[in-house]
């Protein structure tokens, strides 16, 4: 059910996975933890196959991620090479896809054991590190990535102090006292933002049409293909590691290595096999990666992960290096479903895609008002209040304004995820230290944790400096 | 055409910085604390700080560098949209969901759809799209949707 709904979100532009994930999420308050962490989960990588499918087909990608699957992967089918595009798109993203649960597997074992070593203080050197990269990551401005993310680690702190029982920035409002709910928050940043965002531009989709012959590539494609799938498969995993290291920056990246390692860059953009093939294998294996960190440190380093992370809260189970052995049914059960999934999509999606382009054909007047009606019913249910609706409504505007100031979101969500970590490992320490921030670099895993964070805050500047030398440079020139 | 002259990222960082001062200000409030006993007010001053700090770089920046125009905002139908809701969250403590969903969703299709026969299509659609939801989500999942104090056609 997971990957059937995600595949047709993916098909679907006009709401991303994260907006999905937290519309339906309230479905899974009568769903068992391990059942509801399966749903969830296909629905993300459901929606990573679905959006290659329309980006090939007619040009649209169904999702951010898909986005460069586009260039090469649309030149095909207008070439009469829709099917080996769509076939290898399919077949990449299987393979990653199953590598990275044998990554996640292998990884998140030992790596939640290390992360018992950690007390307050290498918990908040972790989320000071991780919020760094995800402003370094960030694909507009770093500056304006810190606003967002300072902004979410101060919405985090509205409700009741876990410290001292005061409760801040409520104003009387009871329902304040639990906090602002992060499904109102991503609804309202990433569904009712993105229903904004839609009503600005009219509609504008053409649908070309192709004849699906043979989805099954042959000995050439899969000689093309081979390189970029494995390299895609492995940077989309170690990127997924890395926290605010996304689908969407995955298949960038893959895109950016495949064209530099190709003896045929020329032809990237014309229909390349390997622009497709790479990409889709980097976007797929960048999920299974996310969920390493996740799993074992108990760290989102995604929007779409913090939404799992509040799915297994709202279960009552808390996310870190003891879920896999206080939990295992959860961490094996997502494994064994993820094997399943990724075979379903492959069985699913190549048969269905006739199915998936007439989808295309709903005009977004049509879908944009009932997207709005479904976010409107998913934060009414998560607390049975219309305050989350008022709520999700604010965030709506506030995230369709972010989109026009240029400011993106996902600093915001995860800041909010991670605040309350933040502030018991730095008051926690504090105490410890008796009021010493030496505390932070006396200890070794600590002090590398916050080395990683200065040296890409230098790095930033460093590489900015370049660019900006290199910019004067083709000024005169 | 004022906001073009002086840039987004001049207009943006007034509006942080202003966040930044009201949380900086409640976070005195709430009791700051000291370093050997951090209090609940102690990081939300912090992160307020921070706050003000990157926006004022932001400012700086938006005065100095290559001035970001800001892209095109069509408040019309964004505001229909959430004045729509707001109606919506109204109307839903007096009509129960199914007459309420009918007229947000009137309103809605009605402010996207411009086919000539779009008086026709605007209820068609609003009536089925109130009917499927409220048989999903209230028959189907359960959702207790709040009970109007005055028209209720279910119950």
């Amino acid at each position: 059910m997971g990957v059937f709904l995600g595949t047709l979100i993916g098909v679907l532009p006009g709401i991303g996975p994260s907006g999905t994930i937290s519309i339906l999420l309230p479905l899974t308050f009568t769903f068992s933890p391990v059942s509801s962490i399966i749903f969830l989960a296909g629905i993300y990588y459901g929606a990573m196959y679905g959006g290659s499918t329309t980006s090939i087909l007619v040009n649209i990608p169904g999702e951010a991620a898909s986005v460069v699957t586009c260039l090469d992967g649309y030149q095909m089918a207008r070439k009469g090479r829709a099917g080996p595009a769509l076939g290898i798109s399919a077949f990449g993203s299987f393979i990653a896809g199953t590598f990275s649960v044998v990554g996640l597997m292998f990884l998140s074992l030992p790596l939640s054991k290390f992360a018992l070593l950690f007390g307050p203080p290498e918990y908040f050197s972790l989320i000071i590190m991780g919020i760094t990269f995800v402003t370094y990551l960030a694909q507009k401005s770093m500056a304006k990535a810190l606003v967002t993310a300072a902004f979410g680690f101060l919405l985090s702190f509205v409700g009741i102090d876990m410290i001292t029982g005061k409760p801040r920035y409520t104003y009387g409002i009871p329902i304040l006292s639990d906090g602002v709910g992060i499904l109102p928050l991503v609804m309202g940043l990433f569904g009712v933002a993105e229903v904004f965002k839609n009503l600005d531009s009219p509609e504008t989709r053409s649908l070309f049409k192709t004849k699906l012959r043979g989805l099954l590539p042959n000995r050439q494609d899969w000689k093309d293909s081979g390189g970029p799938i494995a390299r895609g498969t492995l940077l989309g995993f170690l990127i997924g590691v890395i926290p605010g290291g996304s689908s969407p920056l995955a298949s960038f990246a893959s895109y950016a290595v495949e064209k530099r390692c190709s003896k045929r860059p020329e032809n990237f953009g014309h229909g390349a096999i390997e622009g497709v093939a790479g990409p889709e294998s980097a976007n797929n294996s960048a999920f299974g990666g996310g969920l390493v960190t996740l799993f074992s440190l108990g760290i989102p380093p995604t929007v779409v992960s913090a939404l799992l992370f509040a799915a297994l809260m709202i279960q009552g189970i808390q996310p870190g290096p003891f879920l896999i052995s206080e939990h295992p049914d959860i961490f094996w059960g997502l494994v064994a479903s993820m094997y399943l999934g990724n075979v379903l999509l492959l069985f699913i999606n190549i048969p269905l895609i006739g199915v998936w382009v007439q989808i295309l054909r709903v005009p977004s007047k049509l879908l944009h008002p009932l997207i709005l009606l479904f976010c409107i019913v998913g934060a009414y249910s998560i607390r049975n209040t219309l305050f989350d609706v008022g709520m999700m409504m604010l965030f709506g505007v506030l995230g369709y304004l972010m989109d026009k100031f240029d400011y993106e979101p996902a600093p915001l969500v995860l800041a909010f995820v991670l605040g309350p970590i933040l502030e018991q490992g730095l008051r926690q320490s504090l105490r410890l230290s008796g009021g010493s921030f030496l505390i932070f670099f006396n200890r070794p895993l600590s002090a590398i944790l916050l080395g990683i964070a200065g040296l890409l805050i230098i790095s930033y500047f460093f590489f900015k400096k370049q660019r900006e030398v290199l910019d004067v440079k083709d000024e005169t020139a | 055409m004022m906001f073009r002259r002086i840039g987004s990222d001049v207009i943006g960082s007034f509006f942080w910085i202003g966040v930044g001062i009201f949380f900086a200000i409640e976070g005195i409030r709430l009791n700051v604390g000291t370093f050997k006993n951090p209090g609940p007010g102690f990081l939300p001053l912090i992160m307020a700080m921070l706050l003000i700090l990157f926006s004022l770089s932001i400012f700086v920046m938006g005065l100095t560098k290559s001035r970001t125009p800001l892209s095109n905002i069509f408040w019309k139908r964004q505001f229909i949209a959430v004045a729509s809701v707001f109606l919506y969250i109204f109307l839903l403590e007096f009509v129960d969901f199914l007459l309420s969903t009918f007229v947000l969703m009137c309103i809605l299709f009605g402010t996207l759809l411009k086919e000539r026969n779009k008086w026709i299509k605007v209820p068609l659609y609003s009536a089925v799209v109130a009917v499927a939801t409220w048989l999903i989500f209230y028959v189907a999942i359960r959702v207790p949707f709040p009970f109007p104090r005055f028209i209720s056609i279910w119950s």
